[in-house]
């Protein structure tokens, strides 16, 4: 696949990108290397393996990582129960290594999601999760499987597999993730959205919305974002919720008193929600700065959040 | 395949540069950014660094170096010639500068007793700065004539200390320009040179960094407790259960001991911005110790209500209460007190954690009071606001240096390794 269909396929899934963006799902993809994400909580990491998912066609198989994960949870554990059952039910039997060998067959295999992504017959997406959740050890053990595709099973011997999943880790910096486990990857960093983007992600979200809405609310957001005094800075996935909610109460023009009242779809703490009642009295939360260089309204189109938006 | 030797050629002296810069680079990554410019061709500069960086640079930090030399290496002629341009007016300005600089000590002493690092240092002097060092000449005029050779090393000290004072404050210049990403800026910035509205920004990364410790301690202790024996005893008891199958396996657990943590924490006017990073940083460290207790002193002793420390932003409001505001430091009376109270504060397994930066007005006191804390205390370290590099200029850290273990802590990067260090032990 090349870069401009890529771009047709992320067109489809209605997914809005940039030429970075795009250009490093290039990248992996062609490599075959799996891509380490980084970036702040709510800026669409884990959105990121969706897409690809859904533009490449792949069943997407998600690992959510936490801490004492291991082996048995992420590759394959053995039915423990099931062999039981079946050593009493044949308690009887003549053949006792044949017992011993059915025993550990397919059979009594519980298959988890990464057994489960190298052994599909046709390629799959396959999403780890918040991999700086889990220990040391499961990074070591990923090892294995990202750098040669395949993994050991003691009883068994080496699984190799069937077909390549395209493999993407997100990870939200809770430890630093170690240097050998970034050397395999292709690495992306996701910072919050530009004022256009973000406007670009609320109108093919929530394409029924109001427009002026959109603009007033992605104006705030970014206000806010690059406020110092805010500690949690608003996800995309806030504003698009925000947004949802000031729709559904059927409100079309920002005013401080809506915000004041619906601030708890964007602002998660006490402290955050005090800095913001200074930034509007002050009239910095609605202030209609601009950095997108467009300087007259023909040229701008109201993208910007200029001339369109009332002044609180 | 005459492109793909060039493409080669060029893509490891690439590569090289960026090991220079500290990136990661093995041959792997060498063949893979040529694969990806054979399919991505070189139409557009701004694909090329994205796909380039997409296989180079494997972190934040490395993206950063990544972007200087990719700006430095994939260039136009045109901007080679305007930098060259650039380079060598300011060299010839750097050259006329230096000249400057040597006739000007020549005249009071000689100019072979400065290194060219000396000299630059001169003539980045400001203007009134070296015109109190000409007119040394005219003031002293009497002593010359009386003592020529004393009068030489009197104008040479003097010269010399102005010049160590400019090369330290280049130095500190320095350190605050490099990074052009703002958030690596403050995190390897000076905390004692954070301004007012850099500070919530520097606790939130507070949090991020305790947060990552906490996170590895856990994992630590988790690990410990794994490879853990099989309880045997509860096994077989669960086993009856289910009529003598072992259907569930039960473990060891392991129980982790904490130290009792003592902080003296230095709150004189120097200090007291410094501080309240440590005491944050280490408040947060849930996992550190059992118990901690924190005294603080300038000019006296106070034991902090750990109640009262709970919120940190009315710290400083809490040591103006205390008196201690705003005074000079007496560290070895402070130590004294405490190691004579009654009931002792120190015992084997407390691990005396002192914050300071050592400019202490009883300096032999203190020293000796240390001695009398590292026989009676478990542990004792040192966290430094100063610079480590600025340590051989100071006489007292030098001191304390040779006696307790110090770690450097001048900015949040450092504050985070040395507390890392010591959730660690």
């Amino acid at each position: 696949m090349d870069l401009t269909t890529l771009r047709q396929k992320m067109d489809e899934a209605h997914y809005i990108y940039d030429d970075t963006l795009a250009t490093v799902l290039y990248v992996a993809l062609t490599l075959g290397r799996p891509l380490l994400i980084e970036g702040a909580a709510g800026v669409g990491k884990t959105e990121i393996a969706k897409v690809m998912a859904s533009a490449l066609d792949r069943e997407l198989v998600r690992l959510q990582c936490y801490e004492g994960l291991d082996e048995s949870k992420t590759l394959y554990e053995w039915n423990y129960q099931k062999q039981l059952l079946s050593i009493q039910v044949h308690m009887g039997s003549e053949d006792r290594d044949e017992l011993t060998r059915s025993l550990f067959s397919d059979e009594y295999m519980l298959e988890r999601p990464l057994l489960k992504s190298i052994r599909s017959e046709k390629s799959v997406v396959l999403l780890i999760d918040e991999i700086d959740k889990s220990d040391e050890e499961f990074e070591a053990f990923l090892l294995e499987l990202l750098s040669d595709m395949q993994v050991t099973v003691p009883e068994v011997g080496t699984i190799r597999a069937k077909s390549i999943p395209f493999v993407v880790l997100t990870s939200n910096k809770a430890r630093p993730i170690s240097d050998a486990l970034r050397r395999r990857c292709a690495y992306l960093y996701i910072d919050y959205p530009s004022l256009d983007k973000e406007l670009a992600i609320l109108r093919a979200k929530l394409p029924h919305v109001d427009d002026a809405l959109c603009v007033a609310v992605a104006t705030a957001v970014r206000n806010l974002r690059n406020s110092e005094a805010i500690l949690k800075k608003p996800s995309i996935a806030e504003a698009l919720d925000w947004t949802a909610a000031l729709d559904a109460l059927g409100v079309r023009e920002l005013t401080p008193e809506i915000i004041r009242s619906t601030v708890g779809f964007v602002l998660k703490n006490n402290e955050d929600i005090l800095t913001m009642e200074d930034m509007l009295e002050s009239g910095e939360l609605t202030a209609e700065e601009c950095d997108c260089g467009h300087e007259g309204e023909e040229e701008c189109d109201g993208h910007c959040g200029h001339h369109h938006h009332h002044h609180a | 395949m005459l492109d793909t030797e060039v493409y080669l050629e060029k893509l490891s002296l690439f590569g090289r540069l960026l090991r220079q810069e500290g990136l990661n680079v093995s041959p792997n990554e060498t063949a893979d950014a040529l694969r990806i410019l054979l399919e991505v061709g070189f139409e557009d500069r701004e694909i090329v660094r994205a796909a380039m960086s997409t296989v180079y640079a494997k972190s934040r930090e490395e993206q950063d170096k990544f972007n200087r030399v990719f700006n430095g290496f994939f260039i136009s002629e045109d901007a080679i010639r305007a930098i060259d341009k650039k380079h060598s007016e300011q060299e010839a300005r750097q050259a006329a500068a230096r000249q400057q600089a040597e006739q000007d000590l020549d005249q009071h002493s000689s100019s072979l007793l400065y290194n060219e690092a000396q000299k630059d240092a001169y003539a980045a002097l400001p203007e009134d700065e070296k015109e109190r060092l000409r007119q040394l000449k005219d003031r002293f005029i009497g002593p010359e004539s009386r003592n020529p050779e004393l009068y030489q090393n009197f104008i040479h000290s003097v010269f010399a200390r102005s010049i160590l004072e400019q090369q330290l404050m280049m130095e500190d210049a320095a350190l605050g320009a490099a990074p052009t990403d703002p958030e690596l800026g403050l995190m390897l910035r000076d905390i004692s040179k954070f301004s007012d509205t850099e500070i919530p920004k520097a606790v939130s990364y507070i949090h991020d960094i305790t947060r990552q410790i906490n996170g590895e301690l856990t994992q630590k202790r988790k690990k410990a407790g794994r490879d853990s024996k099989l309880d045997l005893r509860r096994t077989i008891r669960k086993g009856l259960e289910t009529g003598g199958t072992l259907y569930r396996l039960s473990y060891k657990k392991k129980r982790s001991r904490k130290k009792q943590l003592v902080i003296l924490c230095d709150v004189s006017a120097s200090m007291v911005q410094f501080s309240e990073f440590v005491l944050r940083f280490i408040r947060s460290l849930d996992e550190t110790s059992e118990s901690s207790r924190i005294f603080l002193f300038s000019e006296g002793l106070v034991e902090a209500d750990p109640f009262r420390l709970q919120n940190m932003d009315m710290f400083r409001d809490y040591v103006r209460q205390s008196g201690l505001y705003g005074r000079g430091t007496a560290m070895g009376r402070a130590l004294k007190e405490l190691n004579d109270r009654v009931p002792p504060v120190f015992s084997p397994s407390t691990m005396l954690l002192v914050v300071s930066d050592a400019k202490t007005v009883d300096l032999e006191l203190c020293a000796s009071e240390l001695q009398r804390t590292l026989r009676s205390a478990g542990k004792v370290f040192w966290l430094n606001p100063i610079p480590e590099r600025k340590w051989q200029y100071v006489r007292s850290i030098m001191m304390m240096k040779e006696l307790v273990p110090m770690l450097p802590c001048s900015t949040l990067n450092e504050l985070g390794n040395a507390c890392r260090k010591l959730a660690y032990m």
